[in-house]
């Protein structure tokens, strides 16, 4: 690990606990509680790679731990999109049948179109996984606008935070493939590192942000 | 690699791209127009808006139509006055329709309506549009899919009316002389009237829809809409 490497994971370490932190304290962590779960997976993958790095800045460790933040972004997710469309029947058949098409249709590419891997090379799974996110996201997200569901800043900004960040993830990706694993990786690393440190600041200015407009619009409901 | 990312880029386009523009008090406030459906006043509020129009548009066509032999260029003046009560009347109408779009959207069920007809039209395109809506109206299943078809049909054909009023009026500044320019511009002030008979039974139809949830319903829905956005 590079001086500017262990300076951006202590940077990310952090912010995710800043954030944690707001979830709590402004209330925000009941509008979707997969999420910090997702936020507390990545303290401690972020905190066991700083500080063990000869244990857990390796190529095994990172397929370990993608495994897990993958099954929990899509726990979010799912949450989101369940969470947005509880109250509204209609909507939630539509989302559950569309949600459900696309897990579908993902794994089958997946399990069809990926190249069979060792546990050595298993992260060439990843690009397909997290496109499939991206587009569970995506489909949540156009459903939300189409049937005009209310969603809560704080949902609507992990959906608009992640999508950016997970389409930086494919690029690094990407980098990653075409120039093999060991040459590039602490430069990947560190592309992926900077957004994602981005996407924690964009996320901690809007847990922390007070809802001025939500709070008067909770007032005229009850008023009503 | 690169379907993933052309894929993934598209996802994140049309995502930031939506979301983007989602704008949380606006859906609030239409949810509170929805649960708070002040179905008859709404209904009459529209009656007398399109009478309003109605009446400025042939009150000024019909003075043009007077002063038509004698000063044909006030007559020319009161027209396009005639025109633009048209056009104000047609931009009104297009934006209900777009909310009408949004909130047909927002309800479970919506009141069936019957298949468009070219009957009470007079305009050739309106009337090919009519009917044209009417065979689609068939091959439809879902209500709402009827509705929007309503919708989609009452916009075209406001569209329609305003065009062949513009080209009218223009006709008529041409060669003043020409009746028939006049008859076309009246033709198309029936037709529009004729939309708005259409539009305000699709308009009841959506008040209707929204008035058939019950008190309660409304009120945990709102608790919740609320609830959530707090």
């Amino acid at each position: 690990m590079s001086e500017l490497q262990v300076a951006l994971a202590h940077a990310v370490g952090l912010a995710v606990l800043v954030l944690l932190v707001g979830l709590f304290v402004r209330g925000r962590a009941g509008l979707c509680w997969s999420f910090p779960a997702y936020a507390l997976a990545i303290l401690v993958g972020n905190t066991l790679a700083t500080f063990s790095p000869d244990r857990f800045y390796t190529p095994e460790a990172w397929v370990l731990k993608q495994g897990v933040y993958d099954i929990l972004k899509m726990a979010v997710t799912l949450e989101l999109a369940w969470r947005a469309f509880a109250a509204f029947p209609g909507a939630m058949r539509t989302a559950r049948l569309t949600l459900l098409a696309l897990l579908t249709v993902s794994t089958l590419v997946l399990g069809a179109l990926t190249p069979s891997s060792t546990y050595g090379d298993l992260w060439a799974w990843e690009p397909g996984t997290v496109t499939a996110t991206l587009w569970l996201l995506t489909a949540t997200a156009l459903l939300v606008v189409w049937y005009q569901v209310p969603v809560h800043a704080w949902p609507r900004a992990i959906m608009l935070g992640l999508a950016p960040y997970l389409l930086v993830f494919v690029v690094a990706l990407g980098v990653l493939k075409h120039h093999g694993w060991f040459p590039r990786y602490d430069w990947a690393s560190i592309l992926d590192s900077a957004a994602y440190l981005a996407l924690l600041l964009f996320w901690n200015r809007v847990v922390w942000r007070r809802d001025p407009a939500g709070a008067a619009a909770a007032a005229a409901g009850k008023a009503a | 690699m690169t379907l993933e990312l052309l894929l993934s880029a598209l996802g994140c386009g049309l995502l930031c791209y939506t979301l983007g523009r989602y704008n949380r008090a606006v859906v609030l406030q239409r949810w509170e127009f929805v649960l708070g459906a002040p179905e008859k006043q709404a209904i009459d509020s529209l009656r007398q808006r399109m009478a309003v129009d109605s009446a400025l548009t042939r009150q000024a066509l019909e003075a043009a139509d007077r002063a038509r032999e004698a000063r044909p260029p006030d007559a020319l003046t009161v027209l396009r006055v005639a025109l633009s009560v048209l056009e104000e009347a047609g931009a009104d109408r297009l934006t209900r329709l777009r909310a009408m779009g949004v909130y047909s959207r927002m309800v479970r069920a919506i009141s069936p309506l019957p298949p468009p007809s070219a009957t009470p039209f007079k305009d050739p395109s309106l009337r090919a549009t009519a009917s044209a809506a009417g065979l689609v109206h068939r091959v439809l299943v879902g209500t709402q899919e009827r509705f929007r078809l309503w919708l989609l049909m009452l916009g075209l054909g406001v569209r329609i009316v305003l065009r062949g009023g513009r080209r009218s009026a223009d006709a008529a500044g041409r060669e003043p002389q020409q009746r028939r320019h006049w008859q076309d511009f009246a033709r198309e002030v029936d037709d529009f009237e004729a939309l708005d008979a259409c539009h305000l039974t699709a308009f009841e139809a959506l008040v209707a829809s929204l008035a058939a949830v019950d008190r309660g319903g409304r009120l945990r829905l709102w608790e919740r809409i609320v609830g959530d956005a707090g």
